[in-house]
């Protein structure tokens, strides 16, 4: 008697055929099981003996399911090919755990097997069909829910996303007042300019460093105000409707602009999602040229738009290739170029390019909390790589990457910090110009205006620090204190809730786990509170994995969010963003 | 009867014939699944496009520097040729008596290559045998049918040591087996992994046409 099959199974199977294509089908009948890949997988290496990581084991369970429903011996002889169909939700999770939770799409087992077999291509349609019948990790749900509904990866409201700009636009005209900024919006410029939405979370000085680029180059260029976003979650999710949608919502972008040109930031998965997969899934022919911003930032060198001086870089550097880079879209030269035109000491890491191991936070696993420990045991094989190269910076053109590299030297204890490529070209920008002198307003030297701005420009706020490591309070108290503010010290949840009544601080950093009341509900408590729900909440926390437990409450998310380690010029940076734009909200 | 003469001769062809037949039919089962269109401008380096992919693509199999896992395990790279060269000398042989050495022993020279080949063939036959079966990794992907086929062939090649010159002295048995075997190993071959010969050429063209494409084929290594 035929084993009865739950709705969602059946689902599965039936748009399994309708997903199948030449390419996917040729993968799926190819593999002879000869276990060359085997190595190449660094979930493999890491958990050396446990053969359910291996690429060909993993494959199987898609491949069995396809061999059962559409291949002539499987449907015949099942138990001869290893042949299984679906029949329960529980083997869909099961399955999901395999898709979403043991491999990160790396590709390195496809270009390391005969057949040519690509496993991240299939396990990447079978991530769409669980996804399609509501079965993936929880992070999955929620982010896909943001780049659906807000228009974006991590739901950054417009007025946020503006008000960012233009805070990071006044800040650069403080230090060079005739700076064009960030131009928002402008008709017909040359390029439009495309960004990660971490860039406006948690790390806007890539937002200035680039911009400082394109206005020393004097390009004519832009950002836009809405559908800004080259980041596509289609891309891990496996869902084509969400990746052709986000895709064509940029495209439809720069078109309305009348831009020439769609310069991307650095991001690997972006950069393959806008250039290369996005005209696929949308079924869209894209009229203007697509580059990543590396391509652009050597452009300008090699025509002497830019000048760069190396020796401000002077730190010994490696370089990581994001998969999507290196193994699907053929960027690996350029950033090499790049690098040793900005910086003195490039230490090259082994293997590279196109045999580079991922970074272990691909294919979405910076948003699957469930799988973090999973993640950071196959993340020894890159750590093990970033150690030998001697390097005390490791240089990446990926924004996902940074995250997965700055989670794993935390976790292995590096002693190593994570940049782009961005950032050590404007920190190598000769400015010929003098510094420009300051509007009639400012009636202190021009000089020293930045230095003094610099210095004191904290004065007058008082900033509540709660986090339970004491070292921690320590440095994040002396950095701001010596811009000025006023500290309040709290090392634990209960604690901090009680000095957050009793002081009402202008700003408030936060760590998730803490004893007491952990972070989160401390936080949830305080956006519940008529009299607190206002004080500007930056969460601080060495789990970044955690992230969502704050953003899922149903409560207003934290103005910023930073994962530590964190240096002093992105504590600065991150509290005089939420500071000045709690003002000019004012707050 | 089921004697030599039936074996080299009419069942051989009917093998023949339903290999040919099913060959077809898969052909044509494959080609009904459209096959993904890229629309992306090509993106990488300059120097290369989806024809030098796919070219590059196809001649991996012979360029064994070109990917991590056959550099790193040069003995299973030879393996694997071994056994390839094996399985086209038994075929080769199994023709040749059927049709150019039917009533006559082969040239002695001919039938040394053959014994050498066929012969170092079974003998990677064995170790992949114990591999399959010995190592953890490959034993967790080894389905029946893997087994099995591996298992057909390694015994097929020794029927074809054993057959290599076509003389009947020791008796027919060599030769029927060998024959009786080939013919069921061209029959089986479409319902079996063994039938990724005919995929190969697929697969490799449509990665290598894309990674042409994105700039990522030809690989180059700078180490
Ligand atoms: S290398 Fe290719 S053919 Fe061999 S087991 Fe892996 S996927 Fe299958
Ligand atoms: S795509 Fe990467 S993570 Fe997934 S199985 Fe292959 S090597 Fe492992």
């Amino acid at each position: 008697m035929a084993k009865e099959r739950s709705h969602k199974a059946q689902i599965v199977i039936d748009r399994l055929g309708k997903k199948l294509n030449r390419q996917i089908v040729g993968s799926l009948v190819a593999c002879v099981h000869c276990g060359n890949c085997t190595d190449a997988c660094h979930y493999v290496l890491a958990n050396p003996g446990d053969p359910t990581y291996a690429p060909a084991y993993k494959a199987d369970k898609i491949r069995s399911i396809f061999k059962r429903h559409y291949d002539w011996t499987g449907r015949i002889f099942p138990w001869w090919v290893h042949a299984k169909s679906l029949h329960t939700d529980e083997d869909l999770e099961e399955l999901k755990d395999i898709v979403f939770g043991k491999c990160t799409n790396c590709r390195r087992c496809t270009i390391n097997c005969p057949m040519g077999v690509d496993l991240a291509t299939f396990n990447r349609m079978a991530r769409g069909l669980l996804v399609s019948v509501g079965v993936m990790p929880e992070g999955v749900a929620v982010v896909s829910k943001d780049q659906w509904e807000i228009g974006n990866q991590m739901g950054v409201l417009k007025e946020d996303y503006v008000d960012t700009l233009e805070w990071l636009t006044e800040e650069m005209q403080m230090e060079y007042p005739k700076s064009p900024g960030i131009p928002i919006d402008t008709v017909g410029a040359d390029v439009v300019y495309s960004i990660n939405p971490r860039e406006v979370k948690y790390d806007p000085r890539t937002i200035s460093d680039a911009a400082m680029i394109f206005n020393e180059a004097g390009e004519n260029w832009t950002m836009p105000a809405e559908d800004w976003d080259m980041t596509n979650f289609g891309l891990f999710s496996g869902d084509d409707d969400l990746g052709g949608g986000v895709a064509r919502r940029l495209y439809e972008k720069v078109v309305e602009l009348k831009g020439k040109k769609l310069v991307i930031s650095e991001c690997g998965h972006g950069y393959r999602s806008t250039r290369c997969e996005g005209p696929n899934w949308a079924q869209h022919d894209v009229s203007f040229p697509m580059e990543s911003s590396v391509i652009t930032m050597i452009n300008y060198i090699k025509e002497g738009k830019i000048k760069v001086d190396k020796s401000k870089n002077t730190e010994k550097m490696t370089f990581h290739d994001s998969c999507n880079n290196a193994r699907s879209c053929g960027l690996t030269e350029e950033p090499r170029e790049l690098l040793n035109l900005v910086c003195e000491n490039f230490q090259e890491m082994y293997p590279n390019r196109t045999e580079n191991y991922c970074c272990t936070g691909g294919g979405g696993a910076m948003s699957m909390s469930e799988y973090t420990p999973q993640r950071l045991i196959s993340a020894k094989v890159k750590a093990d790589q970033l150690k030998a190269t001697g390097a005390s910076v490791v240089v990446t053109s990926c924004h996902n990457c940074v995250d997965g590299l700055a989670d794993l030297i935390k976790h292995y204890k590096l002693d190593m910090k994570v940049t782009q490529l961005v950032n050590l070209v404007a920190n190598a920008l000769v400015i010929d110009k003098p510094i420009e002198v300051p509007t009639e307003e400012v009636s202190i030297p021009a000089a020293v205006t930045p230095v003094v701005a610099e210095a004191a420009c904290l004065q007058g706020y008082k900033i509540l620090v709660a986090d339970d490591e004491p070292d921690f309070v320590t440095f994040v108290s002396t950095v701001l204190e010596d811009n000025g503010a006023e500290i309040i010290k709290a090392y634990d949840g209960n604690q901090a809730l009680e000095l957050a009544r009793k002081e009402k601080p202008d700003l408030m950093t936060l760590d998730i786990t803490m004893p007491g009341k952990s972070g989160i509900e401390v936080f949830e408590i305080l956006r519940s509170d008529d009299e607190l729900a206002d004080i500007p909440v930056c969460i601080m926390t060495g789990k970044p994995e955690l992230r969502k437990l704050i953003y899922d409450r149903a409560v207003k998310p934290p103005e910023g969010y930073v994962d530590k380690p964190i240096d002093e010029e992105s504590i600065i940076l991150n509290i005089r963003r939420i500071l000045e734009l709690a003002k000019s909200k004012g707050k | 009867m089921f004697d030599l003469e039936f074996a080299r001769g009419t069942l051989h062809d009917i093998a023949l014939a339903i290999m040919m037949i099913v060959y077809f039919i898969r052909l044509y089962w494959l080609t009904r699944f459209t096959a993904g269109k890229e629309r992306q401008a090509p993106t990488g380096r300059g120097d290369t496009n989806p024809r030098k992919g796919f070219i590059y693509s196809w001649g991996n199999v012979g360029m064994p520097w070109a990917m991590e896992s056959t550099r790193s395990k040069l003995f299973l790279y030879f393996q694997f040729v071994i056994f390839h060269l094996g399985v086209t000398a038994a075929i080769i042989l199994m023709f040749s008596i059927s049709f150019y050495f039917k009533d006559s022993p082969l040239p002695p020279q001919l039938a040394l290559a053959f014994k050498i080949i066929i012969g170092a063939a079974f003998t990677v036959g064995v170790i992949r045998i114990i591999r399959r079966i010995g190592s953890k990794y490959i034993r967790a992907i080894s389905s029946p049918d893997d087994h099995f086929s591996l298992w057909l062939l390694t015994t097929w090649f020794l029927f074809g040591y054993m057959a290599a010159p076509n003389n009947l002295a020791g008796g027919e048995w060599k030769l029927l087996t060998f024959f009786t075997m080939g013919s069921f190993f061209l029959i089986y071959v479409q319902f079996s992994k063994i039938s990724h010969y005919l995929y190969y050429p697929f697969t490799r063209y449509y990665l290598g046409k894309s990674l042409g494409r994105r700039g990522v084929f030809p690989i180059k290594r700078f180490q």
